[in-house]
């Protein structure tokens, strides 16, 4: 039994330690991904911090057919969309509509930051598919599990964002007919 | 002559778009304060998981009662009667059971093969319904914007 297995059989009998340990490896990656999803650094930690317990009240539902890690990004995904949802409604108080927290949390140099084009170009959920696919490393089947989406829209839009970002990033400015 | 040295499986190499990818993403400053790591610490120590619960058993109706007294009177009567036919008739020898064992289900093979399938048609239906929420969401701000310009003279 892998180690990832004992801990989560170890939090799902109560054990918070266990579970915090097995998060543990997730959450840097977790919160840089919600701060892409999210309209405030704020907004993106109460989103990690719903879906920590989220994961670790409905535990018992893991489905260990699929790998940990996309369980836990589809409640992100989930946790984010609410996120935004509640800032569009002005529920919150605070609204930093001049400042996206993307921007604020990348260091300025001399090119562009490719995820800030992306996320000008792309919609949420081909961005996801796009962060998923080639910055968490996952397999089609796991993207298109945790965005609920089926295999097919994963494989043709994560083709599609490619040719248009990199169309974009080799002629700037000229809007791509694969995302136009 | 066909090469018989099998070649070690090429690694596919990263290619630029990919690792400039993940460089970017790597550029993003995003680290668990802790701050906030107590506070998801205090939360987890609050939170109390969901338990499954178990099916109560769907209360029977009462007139399951005389149902179920009249199917057993029913029988009862019908067995009397066969019997009672069996003594007058001798009836055929009782045949011997050649294969008694039941056969295996194929339910359960099929609802395993055909479990990927199912969860494809899930998924396209849950692409059908965000398509659907897309269209909606942009109708409305068509609407919205035909609302907001200004008629012609």
């Amino acid at each position: 039994m892998s180690e990832e297995l004992k801990l989560i059989d170890a939090a799902k009998a109560g054990s918070v330690g266990a579970f915090t340990e097995l998060v543990g490896r997730y959450r840097d990656g977790l919160l840089r991904f919600l701060i892409t999803r999210c309209s405030s650094v704020a907004d993106a930690e109460d989103a990690l911090q719903d879906t920590m317990i989220n994961a670790y009240r409905y535990l018992k539902s893991y489905d260990p057919r699929w790998r940990f890690s996309t369980w836990l990004y589809r409640i992100a995904i989930r946790n984010a969309a609410k996120q935004r949802r509640d800032s569009y409604a002005g529920i919150d108080d605070v609204a930093d509509e001049e400042s996206d927290p993307l921007e604020m949390c990348i260091d300025a140099s001399e090119r562009e930051n490719l995820w800030i084009t992306a996320k000008r170009l792309f919609n949420d959920d081909v961005y996801t598919a796009m962060w998923l696919r080639y910055v968490e490393d996952m397999s089609i089947n796991d993207v298109a599990a945790a965005l609920e989406r089926s295999g097919s829209w994963t494989k043709v839009n994560l083709m599609r964002a490619r040719k248009a970002l990199d169309a974009e990033l080799n002629t700037p400015g000229a809007r791509s007919e694969a995302y136009g | 002559m066909r090469n018989s040295i099998r070649r070690a499986p090429e690694v596919k190499p990263m290619d630029k778009l990919t690792r400039r990818m993940r460089e970017d993403a790597a550029q993003i400053r995003a680290e668990v304060s802790p701050e906030l790591d107590a506070r998801i610490r205090a939360s987890l120590e609050a939170a109390e998981p969901v338990r499954e619960e178990t099916p109560k058993p769907a209360p029977r109706a009462a007139s399951m009662w005389w149902w179920s007294s009249l199917v057993g009177a029913t029988g009862a009567l019908a067995v009397i009667v066969f019997l009672n036919i069996g003594n007058e008739t001798p009836g055929p020898a009782p045949t011997e059971v050649v294969d008694s064992a039941i056969p295996p289900s194929l339910n359960i093979q099929r609802a395993v093969m055909t479990a990927p399938l199912e969860q494809e048609l899930e998924n396209l239906e849950s692409d059908l319904r965000k398509a659907e929420e897309a269209l909606r969401e942009d109708l409305g701000i068509f609407a919205r914007e035909e609302e907001d310009t200004p008629e012609g003279p």
